[in-house]
């Protein structure tokens, strides 16, 4: 029950392996993308995409514009502007309300 | 025939010479593998960006389009990509040659064109002849990496001045990267947007669902496929000058290592002779006394 997602920004291939499930943020609103989905191309509005092996999800990615091609069970995903969640670091802040931000906003990121 | 001083110099200058250009092909052989590195990566986003612009637009109305529509029917934008520094071989030589011969080209279609440089060497090579015409230079954009923002801007000063009706075509003119000892200048159109009929027939005839629609998705890529391509294309030109600049300076050094030996033997055949001499005059003046 897999299909292959390539995330392709102009520096580098930042993902390329088969998949469960992928939940994009559509320029008209989220949508998951499953094995067998119809040809389908859209672009993409900022937001995150969420990535689905074996039933777990198992990377997230911030996205900030791009076009999403469907067809023949072959996601590709381009993006100019898109970085992988689990690179983020919580820069250390003396300022306790931004640790706070920053952990709420990290937070956010991963629910 | 010259002295031995004067052989020693000039062995000795043909010696440092060789020391720069071994160490320049050294440096462009490091620069060359980055490049290439960064080149190759760019390719995959670049050619699927534009097979799906390509296949959209075949399947679309493209005189609707604003990226089609061409009210000044003269002028043509051609944006030229070559080196900022010399000593690579004939990269910008080849590149020069390429541009002029599309000038004469247009020039015989009865075109104007002007000309946006990114590398100074075109520029110089180019000035005398078209100063008036040039919009704009961009030099020294490759330190230490080629950035996307780069790219960017030179697509939005593009659409601006093809919005305003001062272009109606673009072409973009870069030397496409195969190995480090062939690269061949390429010109691509950018501007207008129109139907590939080669590419027509191959297009699978798969009906995609569009969100929102073809136009409004169209209207969207486009301008970020031509930045994709410039940026591609800037990528491309960076590998070929280091490839070629390697190839220059490897060919210099063995030239150098040839000169040295010729010069060598050339040496110590003279310092024979001059002191085979000294001992016939030494000898034939011991036997007078």
């Amino acid at each position: 029950m897999s299909f292959n997602l390539e995330i392709i920004s102009p520096q580098q291939t930042i993902f390329n392996d088969e998949i469960d499930l992928c939940i994009l943020p559509g320029i008209e609103g989220d949508f998951g993308i499953l094995k067998n989905h119809m040809p389908f191309l859209t672009t993409l509005r900022t937001g995150i995409a969420y990535i689905y092996q074996n039933k777990k999800m198992v990377e997230t990615f911030l996205v900030n514009g791009g076009i999403v091609e469907v067809s023949e069970n072959k996601c590709t995903l381009l993006s100019e502007d898109i970085l992988k969640t689990s690179d983020f670091k919580v820069e250390k802040t003396d300022d306790k309300k931004e640790a706070e931000k920053m952990r709420i906003s990290k937070k956010l990121y991963y629910s | 025939m010259p002295s031995l001083k004067d052989l020693r110099n000039r062995i000795s200058s043909v010696k440092s010479t060789k020391k720069i250009t071994s160490a320049m092909k050294m440096v462009a052989a490091a620069k060359l593998k980055r490049a290439q590195d960064n080149a190759e990566k760019s390719r995959p986003y670049a050619n699927k960006m534009k097979d799906i612009v390509l296949s959209l637009i075949s399947r679309s109305n493209t005189n609707n389009l604003k990226f089609s529509k061409t009210i000044n029917k003269k002028t043509v934008l051609l944006i030229v990509c070559s080196a900022d520094r010399g000593l690579c071989g004939g990269f910008n030589g080849s590149i020069i040659k390429h541009t002029k011969n599309l000038i004469n080209i247009l020039k015989k279609n009865g075109k104007d064109f002007k000309f946006l440089f990114v590398g100074k060497k075109a520029y110089q090579a180019l000035r005398r002849h078209y100063k008036d015409l040039t919009i704009d230079l961009i030099s020294d954009f490759a330190n230490p990496r080629i950035e996307f923002e780069v790219a960017s801007s030179i697509r939005d000063s593009v659409l601006k001045l093809f919005f305003n009706n001062e272009i109606s075509e673009c072409y973009l003119i870069y030397t496409k990267f195969k190995s480090a000892i062939s690269q061949h200048v390429e010109s691509q159109k950018l501007l207008p947007v129109e139907k590939d009929n080669k590419s027509e027939n191959q297009t699978k005839s798969i009906m995609y669902d569009f969100e929102p629609n073809e136009e409004v998705i169209l209207d969207d890529i486009i301008p970020k496929n031509i930045a994709i391509q410039i940026h591609s294309a800037l990528l491309e030109n960076l590998a070929s000058e280091q490839g070629s600049r390697m190839t220059a300076m490897d060919n210099a050094t063995r030239n150098a290592n040839d000169m040295i030996d010729k010069l060598t033997l050339f040496y110590n055949r003279s310092r024979q002779a001059l002191i085979t001499k000294e001992l016939i005059e030494i000898i034939s003046g011991a036997e007078a006394v």
